[in-house]
């Protein structure tokens, strides 16, 4: 059990009360605001919903996205990776479209599917399936060949073996995958709400910076700090509960 | 080696046929034909405005993955090292590092304004935090006998840092950079998004504003290639960098 | 007891090493001398505390009651004149140096022409000239180990410490470098540098040394320190099978064998 870090949580408290004494004494207001005033925004934005409605709708498009990209990156990291001729076939393909930024995908996005929800959710899906579809392959294509031997003779059929040996020895590096996934889709998502303004979170932020409500804003980013660690930490429990049989080393994602 | 890249080859020759064949049978505004875009793209590439807007990106992705880097390894070494200086930032680096780049961008604008100086410092912000993740998880690997040695060694303070902690996590650190260079592509283009008078992000959002669809992909696709390239030169730099390693790479740390 | 003109270099005195406050000690009330010159090799069941002791000699450790005197000082850090050959070559040479630029690393304070120079000398020594531009992952584990050792003379120590530097290569090696380092310790130009050997090879330890301590199981005590009194210098073929050597091991031998087994529960027994 870890004991709580006190230096650290010191370091913190005493860096946020510099801050204020700082903004205060230099009156940095313009760029800075107090955190006190930061604090007071973060609860009454909470408080009055206009913050959580932000988040919600954030969620909303966020999670269906990665949903989304988790059932097709699995489906077809598992085809792929379980002919040789097919990642053979499909590596250069891939090799060349995961490298576009898809963030310089966002003006495409608003031509095909105009200001709106479907064109963030494809968004999202879009930038989450390459980690989850890279690992999935490897996952696959790098499980234990005896694991395959073993339900090759008993009877097992291709598709069964796909799913009941491939599959879970794979988890591992899915998962791994998920994890990436799930901080770029993030990223992804709130960028696209910031630059196109429809609503959620990122949207919120644009709006405040534009007022120049600098506590809102600020508010708001340390909201979203705290979503993605949330995010972050809630995979990594639900990683270990789900692929509990492997060691914490075995879990980098490529 | 070309026998097992040609089904890719040929694959990925047969989809951009299939993109051709597909828009010239049912024109649509939005799919351009492949030929188009490539037709554009030889127009607009070579001209000294789109060059310069390249180098213009090119310079900010330089300066800000220089300084986030520089930032990412001194700090990461430095908790790496030092328990007391780990237990003290940790709080605040974890917070960091979940945070979404993208949150930092409106509290740039408004601390730097809308010039050069906010688009660095957002392309560093990104950088330096898988750089950091790394440089500190390859100084906590480094071996107990490697520790022993370097005070056998009398290698103390400073020189410690540099001469021992530096090179052995050095591996671990340049799969930080490597990932860390994608990331900051990301960033630089979102800081183009905003306010930008030049620049490929701001390029996209100007071609989509004028809906010129042909030239907004040659932009979307001119950045999947210059990604391409940063990370091809990069593997052939972290080749001769790495010359001592014999084949353990550092894993990239999320 | 045979004691060289120049006296004793280290004393240690009533060394206890404990971990934890309340558990066991790893070594207890140990005390012994070694003269300059000599080639001291401690031997022991595995966990009685060898590779401890060492630690404690090196100063990467410091006694929990009694002391470990240099010359006439006691010292809480590796002091400069103590050099360490470690176990695990692989992991103490730094993999990033080419082999001369690991030889060269505890001379950086220096002059770069001296700083050749010296680590050109001591590679010519080891039989390691061919190799000085290679990388130590590049050589077979004989070699990694005498580049090791190399780095450890480079800096002209008064006491060389080894803890266990031949139990990861193979046999043929192991009589090998056996034989370097009886050379290392006969050559007038090192002034017959004192060396600590820890080995858990019995007969190693009497091939190679003046004289040989013995540590019982855990926790370490000293129960044995056996003169070798064997001619200088050593030949593999006829040492080892001298009746005097024979007699010296079985010495040892029989003080191991008298120390109480330890029971799977860490008691002993008897």
């Amino acid at each position: 059990m870890k004991r709580a870090n006190l230096a650290g949580w010191l370091l913190c408290v005493f860096v946020t009360g510099l801050v204020e004494v700082c903004v205060r004494v230099f009156d940095l207001r313009d760029s800075v605001p107090a955190p006190s005033a930061t604090f007071r925004a973060l609860v009454k934005g909470l408080a009055s919903g206009a913050l959580t409605g932000a988040v919600g709708t954030t969620l909303e498009s966020y999670v269906e996205g990665l949903a989304l990209a988790i059932a097709a990156g699995v489906v077809v990291g598992v085809v792929i990776g379980s002919s040789r001729t097919l990642v053979d076939c499909t590596s250069i393909l891939i090799e060349f479209l995961r490298p576009i930024p898809v963030v310089a995908m966002i003006p495409l996005a608003i031509l095909f599917f105009g200001l709106g929800i479907p064109m963030r959710r494809s968004l999202i899906a879009y930038a989450a399936v390459w980690p989850i579809l890279v690992n999935t392959l490897y996952g696959v294509r790098g499980s234990d060949r005896m694991l395959d031997d073993v339900a090759r003779t008993s009877g097992v059929t291709r598709v069964g073996r796909l799913v009941r040996v491939a599959l879970p020895a794979a988890l591992p590096s899915i998962a791994a995958g998920v994890r990436v996934a799930a901080s770029i889709a993030l990223l992804v998502g709130v960028t696209t709400e910031f630059v196109t303004g429809t609503g959620g979170i990122g949207s919120y932020m644009e709006e405040q910076e534009s007022a120049f409500h600098l506590p809102q804003l600020y508010a708001a980013v340390v909201l979203v700090g705290v979503l993605g660690y949330a995010i972050n930490v809630g995979l990594r429990v639900a990683q270990q509960r789900v692929v509990f049989w492997v060691g914490d080393e075995r879990l980098a994602a490529r | 080696m070309s026998g097992r890249r040609l089904p890719g080859v040929l694959v990925l020759a047969a989809a951009l046929g299939i993109w051709e064949a597909l828009a010239r049978a049912r024109p649509s505004f939005l799919v351009p034909p492949a030929s188009a875009v490539f037709e554009r793209a030889g127009q607009v590439w070579p001209t000294r405005e789109f060059l310069a807007t390249v180098a213009a990106s090119l310079e900010r992705l330089a300066a800000g993955y220089t300084i986030g880097a520089a930032a990412g390894i001194a700090v990461g070494i430095l908790m790496g090292a030092s328990p007391a200086a780990r237990r003290s930032l940790e709080p605040l680096a974890e917070f960091l590092r979940a945070l979404p780049p993208i949150a930092i961008v409106p509290v740039a604008v408004v601390v730097l304004g809308l010039g050069n100086g906010m688009r660095i410092a957002v392309i560093a912000f990104g950088v330096c935090f898988p750089v950091l993740v790394n440089a500190w998880e390859g100084v906590r690997t480094v071996s107990p006998e490697a520790r022993d040695t370097a005070a056998m060694l009398h290698v103390r303070g400073r020189e410690l840092l540099y001469r021992f902690f530096l090179p052995a996590a050095l591996p671990s650190i340049v799969a930080g950079l490597r990932v860390a260079l994608s990331i900051g592509l990301v960033m630089l283009v979102i800081s183009e998004f905003v306010g930008s008078p030049d620049g490929l992000g701001h390029y996209i959002r100007f071609q989509q504003s004028q809906f010129n669809v042909p030239e907004l992909y040659g932009g979307i696709l001119f950045l999947g290639l210059l990604g391409y390239v940063l990370n091809t030169l990069f593997l052939v730099a972290e080749r001769r960098l790495l010359a001592w390693q014999d084949g353990a790479a550092g894993e990239p740390v999320r | 007891m045979s004691r060289s003109a120049d006296g004793l270099v280290l004393r240690v005195s009533r060394l206890v090493k404990r971990f934890a406050d309340d558990g066991p000690p790893a070594l207890c009330d140990v005390s012994f001398d070694v003269s300059k010159g000599e080639l001291l090799a401690v031997v022991g069941p595995s966990g009685c505390g060898k590779t401890t002791l060492l630690r404690v000699l090196a100063g990467l450790s410091t006694p929990t009651e009694g002391a470990v005197f240099l010359g006439e000082r006691t010292f809480s850090r590796p002091p400069r004149e103590v050099a360490l050959v470690f176990q695990d070559y692989g992991r103490s040479l730094f993999p990033w140096l080419s082999v001369i630029g690991n030889v060269m690393f505890p001379l950086r304070r220096l002059p770069r022409s001296e700083r050749i120079g010296r680590a050109e000398a001591v590679l010519e020594q080891m039989g390691l000239r061919h190799v000085a531009g290679r990388h130590p992952w590049e050589l077979s584990g004989g070699m990694q180990q005498r580049v090791a050792i190399a780095r450890a003379l480079v800096s002209r120590p008064e006491i060389l410490l080894l803890d266990e530097p031949f139990a990861s290569v193979d046999a043929l090696t192991r009589a090998e470098l056996q034989d370097v380092l009886l050379q290392l310790h006969g050559e007038p130009e090192h002034r017959r540098v004192t060396i600590v050997h820890v080995t858990h090879d019995i007969d190693e330890a009497v091939y190679l040394a003046d004289r040989v301590l013995v540590l019982s199981p855990a926790p370490g005590r000293l129960v044995g320190a056996v003169e070798v009194g064997l001619a200088r210098p050593r030949s593999q073929t006829i040492t080892r099978s001298s009746a005097q050597f024979l007699a010296v091991r079985n010495e040892i031998h029989a003080l191991i064998a008298a120390q109480p087994a330890i029971r799977s529960d860490g008691s002993r027994a008897g």
